[in-house]
């Protein structure tokens, strides 16, 4: 070849083509959207993050989050993502219009993260774990069904009765989201819920009662304090490789009185009698961060999925949850 | 042109005996050759010296992030070394500290071979690889005390990023004006790819940076960018490398000009206008326009044409030579090399089809893919060139047959296995993923033992890197063999060489 100039030319211009093909073109499709408002202005999605969340972002990038998990539901004809209650529609791109970095992620050593705050709880169900369920969780099942919905009564007192019997069995049921899909399913004063709330609220309030090995609700804020400070005890029986992050912790002696914030740890983590364990305002702002990941919202773009509902059988929760109410039954 | 007046024709002295005639013409070429040689030695010494240094602390970065990933409370306690800041930390310590300098000082040295010209004020191009090291070491210490940006293969922060562009610069532009001051007409296989490389690279890294960090984009954008940039830095920066200097190396060993010009030069440019079209269809089913991913997945299925372009004049010209293999250190870590481009491309295109990808994405069959073309493609390639090279700038030749061996089949040994596990791995966990009756923790368990297998496929590497580590020490320190023929592998059947020369 004796054209430099054409040699020049061409690998300028095989860049300039990828370039504009691949990133400019797709920038001006997809790269300018506006949140997505009704009629009148209001209800506003997405909506930017509180600073803790903002702050949290940061922790999440520098200690490698993004690895392991994802933040991306696929459709429902691709993939599993929304059999696994992972959302309940598609991602698109406006969920992800103020997010910087947006963490899509490219791998699954661990689950999908894109609703994990939606996930979580309720505030006052949070708030006011069912005493009955805390002390004497096997005394009744029917004690402990106070203010949340028969649904969620329904679906938590067997489990809860069984881990009375046995610990083990209680451990492994509680990660499960629907911890007993079959009450839930037979329970008809459910009220039927609209599809938009259904799938997400159902396991969620199904996990509000709190674990009577002193485990706070599944996604809680509590929670994901525990679980980043030991996965490992508190998903017992499963064998995540999740590394802890004790480092987002700080372990000191309790002077006065126990901070509100510290961890309840039970077992081989307990510090001991005098010592306390509380998260530092980085891992504060880390699980601001994640339960303020939501992407719930309906967008005229990507429309709920609507076999979404609950489907028992195909739930994952199915298999476990099974265990606790054979051993109920002996 | 035709493939006889490539430049380079006649092959090395030292390896083939030459006819009587050619002797004076041969001789000036060897002088001209030795000049050159010596004016890229201290600065190709250099980046291959501090490429190995970064090849030994990313292969120690590697181990902890295989081993933590099944055994998770190994030093989980200090957050410098925690699973999420080990990994980034080993690839970009492999990116750009191995891989880069590595292949910047082969590209170096072949050019200055090729334009036939010497390496003009060396000792400056030694700042640029000291600039370079210093913006690794910048921002892989960013990384590990947790100023990471959080996207893939640029999590060095823009104050790291920006030492490295200096530094890259200065290189560039000795590369630059060796190609201005080059002699005769012809511009080599190799040089274009080098030339491509050399020019790719600032482009698609200053136009990443600039739309990640100057004038940020908006939302899934991000993810966007960050992939066409590890694509084409995988593609244009890396393979180009990688291929340009199997192109010279191949024919350079066999004493024998490659087979095809044309095929080559078909090779040349569709690889570079489809692979640096690919990538896209790692975000499959994502948030993101389906045409974008189509047309990516289009473009891994065109690569088929520089693949099979490539391969087949590799093939071509080492027809009837194979034997020779048996002997020569940087034939078969090359050879190696160009066949792991192949498989590479066949596995890209395999990952990247829609059925496949439903059950390979989200997987650790991702991994297997980098792996694939970043060890057992182009870092066996790089590992051949320093097997041709480092003697010409050392004046010595390696000490230990045995030793090269050994680094060969624990490389060759370990990339296959790690490929092979984490390619089964992946499969088998991408399988319970997609399968929604199975709970989320399976797909996690049923990888764990393909994962432990890795680990032990490290090893092997490791071994493989203190190895020749240790055999680079000794030639740089002036402890190789003083003799006027080569290395070769099995030196017992030299006489059989030369027959079959």
């Amino acid at each position: 070849m004796k054209g430099v100039t054409g040699l020049f030319l061409g690998i300028f211009g095989t860049f300039a083509f990828s370039w504009t093909g691949l990133t400019l073109i797709p920038n001006w499709q997809i790269g300018h959207l506006d949140p997505q408002a009704d009629e009148e202005g209001t209800d506003i999605y997405p909506q930017p993050k509180s600073g803790m969340a903002q702050r949290g972002r940061k922790i999440y990038a520098a200690n490698g989050c993004v690895y392991c998990h994802s933040q991306q539901v696929r459709a429902d004809y691709a993939a599993s993502d929304i059999d696994r209650k992972w959302g309940t529609r598609r991602s698109a791109p406006r969920d992800y219009i103020f997010e910087r970095p947006a963490f899509l992620g490219k791998m699954r050593l661990g689950p999908d993260l894109s609703n994990i705050g939606k996930r979580a709880p309720s505030e006052e169900e949070n708030a006011s774990p069912s005493p009955a369920a805390s002390t004497s969780p096997g005394a009744s099942p029917a004690a402990n069904t106070p203010a949340s919905s028969p649904n969620a009564s329904a679906a938590s007192s067997p489990a809860a009765a069984a881990a009375s019997a046995s610990p083990a069995a209680s451990a492994n049921a509680s990660p499960a989201p629907a911890s007993s899909p079959a009450p839930a399913n037979s329970s008809p004063p459910a009220t039927s819920p609209s599809p938009a709330t259904s799938p997400a609220s159902s396991p969620a309030t199904a996990e509000a009662t709190p674990n009577p090995n002193g485990i706070p609700p599944q996604y809680s804020a509590a929670w994901h304090h525990l679980h980043l400070y030991s996965p490992r005890s508190v998903l017992a029986g499963s064998s995540s490789n999740m590394p802890a992050y004790k480092f987002l912790y700080e372990k000191r002696r309790i002077s006065g009185e126990r901070s509100a914030d510290a961890l309840k740890l039970t077992g081989a983590e307990n510090p001991g009698e005098d010592w306390e364990v509380v998260p530092s305002y980085d891992a504060k702002c880390l699980v601001a961060y994640l339960m303020s990941l939501d992407q719930s919202h309906e967008l005229k773009e990507a429309k709920l999925t609507s076999g979404a509902a609950p489907a028992p059988s195909a739930s994952p929760a199915a298999s476990p949850a099974a265990a606790p109410l054979k051993e109920e039954k002996k | 042109m035709n493939p006889s007046e490539v430049p380079f024709t006649p092959p090395d002295p030292a390896e083939v005996t030459t006819t009587d005639s050619e002797v004076t013409t041969l001789d000036v070429e060897q002088v001209e050759r030795a000049l050159i040689d010596a004016s890229t030695r201290i600065p190709v010494l250099f980046f291959y010296g501090s490429a190995i240094v970064w090849l030994l602390l990313g292969t120690l970065l590697a181990g902890l992030t295989s081993w933590k990933l099944h055994a998770p409370d190994l030093l989980a306690d200090c957050s410098w070394i925690t699973w999420g800041r080990v990994r980034p930390a080993h690839m970009n310590v492999m990116v750009y500290g191995w891989a880069s300098m590595a292949g910047i000082g082969t590209a170096i040295w072949l050019m200055a071979r090729l334009c036939r010209t010497t390496l003009r004020h060396p000792l400056l191009l030694i700042t640029g690889g000291a600039f370079w090291n210093l913006g690794v070491l910048l921002g892989v210490g960013a990384i590990i005390v947790g100023d990471s940006t959080g996207y893939e293969w640029l999590e060095f922060p823009p104050y790291a990023s920006i030492v490295l562009f200096v530094a890259y610069s200065l290189v560039v532009s000795w590369a630059m004006l060796m190609f201005r001051f080059r002699r005769g007409e012809n511009i080599y296989i190799t040089q274009w790819y080098l030339l491509g490389a050399f020019l790719w690279f600032p482009w698609v890294y200053g136009a990443t940076q600039i739309m990640l960090f100057a004038v940020p984009v908006q939302g899934v954008m991000q993810a966007a960018v960050t992939w066409w940039f590890g694509n084409n830095l995988m593609f244009l920066w890396f393979g180009a490398i990688g291929l340009g200097t199997a192109y010279y190396m191949i024919p350079k060993v066999i004493g024998r000009p490659v087979y095809s010009y044309h095929l080559a030069a078909i090779g040349f440019w569709t690889y570079a206008l489809f692979a640096s079209w690919t990538g896209m269809q790692r975000l499959v089913d994502g948030p993101f326009p389906a045409w974008m991913i189509t047309a990516s997945i289009a473009a891994s299925i065109l690569t088929l044409i520089p693949v099979a372009t490539v391969g087949l004049n590799h093939h071509m010209t080492m027809q009837g030579y194979f034997g020779l293999l048996r002997y020569s250190p940087t034939l078969r870590f090359t050879v190696f090399g160009a066949f792991a481009y192949t498989v590479f491309s066949l596995m890209g295109i395999f990952l990247s089809l829609r059925s496949i990808a439903g059950y390979v994405h989200f997987s650790e069959a991702s991994i297997a893919y980098s792996h694939i073309g970043l060890y057992a493609f182009f870092t066996m390639i790089i590992f051949g060139s320093m097997y041709y090279i480092v003697p010409r700038l050392v004046g010595r030749e390696w000490r230990y047959a045995t030793l090269i061996k050994l680094h060969f089949w624990s490389s060759a040994y370990g990339v296959g296995l790690m490929v092979l596990m984490l390619f089964l791995g992946g499969i088998a966990q991408g399988n319970s993923m997609h399968d929604p009756t199975l709970q989320f923790t399976e797909a996690t368990d049923s990888v764990l033992p393909y994962l432990r297998g890795r680990s032990v496929s490290g090893m092997l590497l490791t071994i493989a890197h203190f190895i020749f580590a240790f055999h680079f020490g000794l030639m740089l320190f002036g402890l190789g063999r003083s003799a006027s023929v080569p290395t070769f592998l099995n030196p017992k059947e030299e006489e059989a060489v030369k027959e079959h020369i």
